[in-house]
């Protein structure tokens, strides 16, 4: 180094001041008189409340051979109604500054309403129409199934995207709805029609087994009457729980590599099926798993990108598939990145010593350290907006999680050891039940990749 | 130091107020004060972008933005990130065309930790610049072009649509991320005089917005920041000067693998912080804003033959600003009945300007827009910055929506008329081929393609 310092005065790194206490809001819970649960969080000088519904509407509750069903009802949500028809609907969203979107998951729907407060009583009375009355045309249905349809060779074309669905191709058996793409297929999507959108919207859509979070300033609106002239009015009958079918998912230790011919770079996707959040291992799980892939500064970046330059980032992370209180649920566990093609295998190589070293030899007192700080630290940063904490209090519903749990993990967080959290880490990603998908150019990288010894390597067709 | 003047809360503003300081050495500092939730944000533009770049040192600023993650005097290698994690904070930085920004949101408590950081870097860097950082960021940005360009369908069209629609040495000629031959071109001694030239305090605007005392965060500052020397090492990025118009309609077709033909088009438009570029963002949001505009309306819910169509303003202030048009098409629709129903559209809309409801629609959507963005002490911490160093003073972020909301119809009519017309435009056109002819692979999105990141932040759950 041949660069003078610099002529400025230096301080020695300062030290915190107190913290000031935070926690994660609790919500009031109440229920309307038709069943419709209702959580609701004030949270001052939030101008922009934010309105989450869940609807129990599972994937697995699709009809055979008409996988997107699902998807499909929960766009035409906003796609008309006995007052508004599309583009009117549409137009009057947009009049009062309003977003809607929804979209359907494993667990069930979801709608999420954005509107500023001084708009609240027009935003809750079209989303309160959407749900009671959609329109379901079939010309409107026609479109959105044609509009899927032409979305499909995007997402396949989308190394990321087709990644992710060779993953749970091979990770579920074929026939259960986990192994299949969440919004369908060409040949299911198909089918899909307006009866088919209206049948299920009959079977699993009702108040009764509906949840409504919502979370702004609430200050000066008279919540109660806002919802029993909007929400309140919808009506709907009592439905039997459904039985979730069991999650089975085979984890042996594989690869498969999805033929990109001339691919510049190898998009990663490894993973496996583990605990949920109701799993007394899922603090251990989350810290271990920051430490190992949560950031730039965690195992598998300070080799893979901060020491060799062969990617822009790898993270590791688990999403929860689908969770109840009986302990039947799971989550997609995970290590997710790109590499440049020449590099692959010798980044996979890296990544794997990287796991067998956490193996042998466990996290760093430091390591856990750093990560608590940040995981507990950054809780009033993450829950700034009410979108935030409303998607949050949204998921533990879902997730048929107590309204407190978030608050209640950072505690537990912060009890959590250095052992456990190696512990949680290595059998979250043991080095040996790990199936990698690999969507990059076979020609160039499957022969560096069978000489690593992590598994069968097989190559399909894009 | 005399506490700044406060100003008063402007209209539309949400109550919000920002004062003003400037420290000997010419940093300029802004600061607001918001005890809603104990948290900090900090954020530092440096007027430096790519337009500063020079011939054959494309992706420069970009790359010289990652290596200022690397350690400086006091600050071991990636130690920036470690200790600002490691307090619960967050952090990243981004540059564009025309700055390059740093930003850490920190619990309140740990606020003095993230200016000692920032005063480190900017004022003793290239203590701590070597080779190995520099070949290991060059690796990672080449990826991290690989990534977010040439590894995904469409990847390069924001790169090409920008080469199209500024002409060739034009500061806005080529994009952030800069070419692989330009990155690998860059060398050490690139880097250190780029930081010589452009990483000053009196070329930089800090801000400081959330749950803080006023009086201790300006003395902060001048503790960390007040003895780093200023100076004037820097030229004026070139001129970014060009007529109204375009002229003629200018024209690329992409043979290229991706999944389905695309009409994209970039329409030259009134600079950032005019009266008639906040017309033409109402336009555009009317034309292409949202799920009941009239692009989408006609495309995909009329003609159906578009899977995705709306219409993006990128604003820019040294330079025209850029209206995007994005068209996906569905199944087996031809590009040229598309072209030819979005200039009718155009045409019409020029000719009969917008409607009452639609002027209200698109207002109501841009105002909650603004209100996302100054929702939050980062977002604030930005937009006061963006608008100290492009427009010379931070106010203006507050009343911004003000200005929104106060465009007439007949500014839209006025703007749209003159600018969204077929010699105004570059037109990058789609065509699908098989895989095995395709020449490269190329994703578009404005914004994101836009800002470069030097990593996506994961939200721990």
């Amino acid at each position: 180094m041949t660069e003078q310092l610099a002529t400025m005065e230096f301080h020695p790194q300062p030290q915190a001041g107190d913290a000031k206490p935070w926690a994660f809001p609790a919500p009031d819970r109440g229920t309307l008189p038709n069943g419709l649960t209702v959580l609701r969080c004030h949270r001052p000088g939030q101008q922009i409340v934010a309105v989450e519904i869940n609807l129990e509407a599972p994937l697995d509750a699709e009809p055979e051979g008409l996988d997107g069903v699902a998807t499909i009802m929960a766009r035409a949500f906003t796609e008309g109604t006995d007052k508004h028809s599309a583009e009117e609907f549409a137009a009057e969203l947009e009049r009062c500054g309003a977003t809607l979107d929804a979209h359907a998951d494993h667990p069930g729907v979801r709608v999420a309403l954005e509107v500023p407060v001084s708009r609240l009583p027009k935003g809750l009375a079209l989303l309160a129409d959407a749900l009671r009355a959609p329109a379901f045309d079939d010309s409107e249905i026609k479109r959105l199934v044609r509009n899927r349809l032409d979305e499909i060779p995007h997402e396949m074309a989308n190394p990321a995207r087709r990644a992710a669905k060779e993953l749970s191709r091979q990770l579920f058996p074929a026939d259960v709805r986990m192994s299949r793409p969440r919004q369908g297929t060409e040949d299911t999507v198909e089918r899909i029609d307006s009866t088919a959108v209206r049948a299920f919207y009959d079977a699993h859509v009702r108040p009764a087994t509906a949840t409504v979070v919502i979370v702004g300033d609430l200050d000066g609106t008279d919540v109660d009457a806002l919802l029993a002239d909007t929400l309140g009015e919808w009506t709907g009958d009592t439905a039997q729980p459904r039985p979730a079918a069991p999650i089975t998912a085979d984890d042996t230790g594989r690869v498969v590599i999805v033929d990109r011919p001339g691919a510049v770079q190898t998009q990663l996707l490894i993973g496996r099926v583990g605990p949920d959040r109701h799993d007394r291992v899922w603090p251990a799980q989350v810290l271990g798993s920051y430490c190992l892939g949560g950031t730039l500064t965690s195992r598998l970046d300070r080799v893979l990108r901060e020491e060799k330059g062969y990617t822009y980032g790898v993270r590791s992370f688990a999403q929860v598939l689908r969770s109840s209180a009986d302990g039947s649920g799971a989550s997609m566990l995970a290590i997710s990145g790109s590499v440049d093609t020449p590099n692959t295998g010798p980044a996979l190589d890296d990544l794997w010593t990287v796991l067998r070293t956490l193996a042998a030899e466990g996290l760093t007192d430091p390591e856990r350290d750093v990560a608590v700080q940040n995981l507990v630290g950054v809780a009033p940063l993450r829950y700034e907006t009410a979108a935030a904490v409303a998607g949050t209090l949204a998921d533990q519903v879902e997730q048929h999680l107590p309204d407190d749990f978030q608050g209640e993990l950072y505690k537990r967080l912060a009890e959590t050891g250095t052992v456990e959290a190696t512990a949680a880490a290595v059998s979250a990603f043991p080095q040996d039940r790990l199936v990698t998908v690999l969507v990059g150019d076979a020609a160039e990288i499957a022969e560096p990749v069978k000489a690593l010894g992590i598994g069968e390597v097989t190559v399909v067709t894009a | 130091m005399p506490m700044g003047h406060t100003a008063t809360a402007e209209a539309g503003s949400g109550g919000l107020t920002a004062t003003e300081h400037r420290l000997a050495n010419g940093l300029r500092v802004v600061l607001s004060e918001d005890h809603l939730t104990p948290v900090a944000a900090v954020c530092l533009w440096y007027d430096v972008g790519s337009r500063h770049e020079v011939e054959g040192r494309t992706g420069l600023a970009h790359l010289f933005e990652h290596l200022m993650f690397q350690g400086s005097a006091q600050v071991k290698d990636n130690g920036h990130f470690e200790l600002v994690q490691g307090a619960g904070g967050s952090l990243n930085g981004t540059t564009s065309f025309e700055r390059t920004n740093y930003f850490e949101t920190m619990p309140t408590h740990q606020l003095e930790l993230a200016l000692w950081l920032e005063a480190d870097r900017m004022g003793s860097l290239l203590t701590a610049l070597d080779d190995e950082s520099m070949e290991n960021q060059r690796n990672v940005v080449k990826n991290e072009r690989r990534q977010r360009y040439d590894n995904v369908p469409y990847g390069t069209a924001f790169e090409r649509l920008f080469a199209l629609a500024y002409p060739e040495g034009h500061p806005y000629h080529h994009t952030p991320i800069g070419s692989m031959a330009d990155l690998d071109a860059a060398t050490l001694e690139d880097a250190r005089a780029f930081f010589r030239t452009y990483y000053a305090p009196n070329n930089a605007v800090i801000s400081v917005v959330g749950d803080i005392d006023p009086e201790q965060t300006l003395a902060w500052i001048e503790k960390y920041f007040g003895s780093i020397p200023g100076h004037d090492g820097k030229q004026p990025p070139r001129d970014g000067t060009l007529p109204d118009i375009i002229g003629e309609e200018l024209r690329e077709l992409v043979e290229a693998e991706v999944p389905s033909r695309a009409l994209m088009a970039g329409y030259r438009l009134p600079q950032d912080g005019t009266r008639a570029c906040d017309a033409a963002d109402v336009a555009l949001t009317i034309l292409g804003g949202g799920e009941s505009s009239r692009l989408y309306n006609r495309l995909v819910r009329r003609d159906r033959t578009a899977v995705a169509a709306g219409f993006g303003l990128l604003r820019l202030a040294g330079a025209p600003s850029i209206g995007w048009l994005d068209v996906k098409t569905s199944h087996d629709a031809e590009v040229p009945t598309i072209e030819a129903a979005v200039d009718e559209e155009l045409a019409r809309f020029a000719e009969e300007g917008p409607t009452d409801e639609e002027m209200e629609r698109a207002q109501a959507q841009l105002e909650r827009e603004w209100l996302d963005r100054l929702g939050t002490v980062a977002g604030r911490a930005d937009e006061l910055c963006k608008y100290a160093v492009l427009f010379g003073d931070p106010q203006l972020a507050l009343s911004a929506v003000g200005r929104v909301l106060a465009v007439t119809a007949d500014e839209v009519k006025e703007v749209a008329k003159a600018r969204l017309r077929p010699d105004n435009r570059a037109v990058l056109v789609y065509e699908p081929i098989a895989p095995e002819e395709a020449p490269d692979a190329p994703e578009i999105d404005v914004h994101e393609a836009a800002e470069i990141e030097v990593q996506e932040e994961e939200a721990a759950k």
